[in-house]
């Protein structure tokens, strides 16, 4: 009997231990059954999926914050942060130098809605963008949309003195002092518009210079790089043409015509450089000037309007350098 | 004196035809067409052999001593391509002319492998073009 017994408990004993053996075998096939399947199953939040885009954006890896992004409204249509969603999309773009792609995500933000927040900011940013592309006069179509479009003055008011600002960067002075008289009365002082006046009539200051007069005054070789304030450039221009010229005359006189013209071929290129080089002289001369008087203006006058995301209201911010 | 002469009308003639050219005036461009397009690239080429001579053969050696950015040989070659021929010629010679001296106060510097130069492409130069 305890001859049995004892065998009994042996049998169970080995039992138990080959079972243990499947345990671990049994766990892994029921998880890959079709109940574990169903257990580990993601739920998409809104919070956690915008907030995962946010990430994405501050922490500047743009163009995977524009999927993240696109993802939070394709599932989440109705949420209330889909337009900042569409803006942060443009700007993701923007600050991944995707300029076409911003410009095209904005439109579609402006294309939706007529004046909400955000559509505003994008008006104004898709005008920023064309400014960063020297596509002035795109820039002022879309502000001059936005103007047609907009009832409220301070936004107007906003575009005007954008649209003055790009006139002045194109120099064109009377233009920009038209666009900054239309701004209303006020939002004169918010735009510190008198300051901006008084500075703005310095322009006829803005030292010029001729570039038909030195094109003319290069018939004397180097005369115009003289005018243009080249100094350096005048004396080269005086020798090496004086030079040309002396050699291709002694050249003809001595009856070395084959060497004469030689000279005169290649003189001529120095000559006619000479005059091409002050008339462009000139040009980069007013450049430089009206250039620099631009970037004294914005430093002293320019209130920088930035787009505040939180708030509704518009951010201003002013210095003036003596 | 006749020869003076001539040279003198030579010389005129030249300096008149490059100031037409300067002035921005258009040029009408005939039906009947002297050269064709390839012929134009042809000549083009053509005229840039002594230049590529030059930064094969002379620079390589000489080494890279210009200041400015692009090199005035590199500059003639854009401003050839850009303008075509004569105008290129007149760029060209502008360029060796100003090429370190006045222009390096007055253009913007550009830091290429570590040294300073000036930057003055052809778009700086094609006034008419701005």
């Amino acid at each position: 009997m305890q001859i049995r017994n004892t065998c009994l408990v042996y049998r169970l004993f080995t039992f138990v231990i080959i079972c243990s053996f499947f345990i671990p075998f049994s766990q892994s096939f029921a998880d890959s059954g079709p109940q574990g399947a169903s257990d580990p199953s993601l739920t998409l939040n809104p919070d956690k999926q915008f907030d995962y885009a946010q990430e994405l954006f501050s922490a500047k890896d743009y163009l995977t914050a524009v999927n993240e992004y696109k993802r939070f409204i394709y599932f989440f249509p109705k949420d209330e942060r889909v337009e900042l969603a569409m803006f942060q999309i443009g700007q993701s773009y923007f600050l991944g130098r995707q300029f076409d792609e911003a410009v095209k995500s904005f439109k579609k933000l402006t294309d939706r809605n007529f004046e909400t927040e955000y559509s505003i900011k994008s008006y104004f940013k898709i005008s920023e963008i064309y400014i960063a592309l020297k596509a002035f006069d795109l820039a002022l179509i879309n502000l001059n949309n936005l103007i047609m479009i907009t009832k409220d003055e301070n936004i107007r008011d906003e575009a005007y003195y954008r649209i003055g600002w790009i006139y002045i960067e194109t120099a064109s002075w009377d233009n920009a002092r038209h666009y900054f008289e239309k701004i209303s009365t006020k939002n004169r002082n918010k735009f510190r518009l008198e300051r901006l006046a008084d500075e703005l009539d310095k322009e006829t200051l803005i030292p010029q210079k001729d570039p038909k007069l030195a094109g003319f005054l290069s018939i004397i070789p180097g005369g115009g790089y003289l005018y243009c304030e080249r100094y350096q450039d005048a004396l080269i221009a005086f020798l090496l043409n004086g030079g040309l010229i002396l050699a291709a005359y002694e050249s003809f006189d001595k009856g070395h015509g084959a060497l004469g013209g030689l000279i005169t071929f290649v003189g001529f290129g120095f000559y006619a450089g000479n005059i091409y080089g002050a008339v462009t002289s000139a040009h980069k001369f007013n450049r430089k000037e009206t250039g620099q008087f631009i970037d004294k203006l914005k430093k002293n006058t320019r209130v920088n309007l930035s787009a505040d995301l939180e708030n509704k209201s518009v951010c201003l911010s002013f210095r003036f350098s003596f | 004196m006749k020869k003076i002469l001539s040279f003198i009308v030579f010389f005129i003639v030249l300096a008149a035809l490059s100031g037409s050219v300067l002035a921005g005036q258009d040029v009408k461009i005939d039906d009947h067409q002297q050269f064709s397009d390839e012929a134009e690239e042809n000549l083009e080429n053509v005229s840039l052999y002594p230049i590529k001579f030059y930064q094969d053969y002379i620079s390589s050696v000489d080494g890279n001593r210009c200041p400015m950015h692009p090199t005035c040989s590199q500059y003639c070659i854009e401003a050839f391509k850009k303008h075509g021929t004569f105008l290129g010629w007149i760029m060209c010679s502008d360029r060796l002319m100003r090429c370190g001296r006045d222009e390096n106060k007055l253009s913007d510097p550009i830091w290429i492998d570590g040294k300073k130069r000036t930057y003055d492409p052809v778009s700086n130069n094609d006034f008419w073009q701005q």
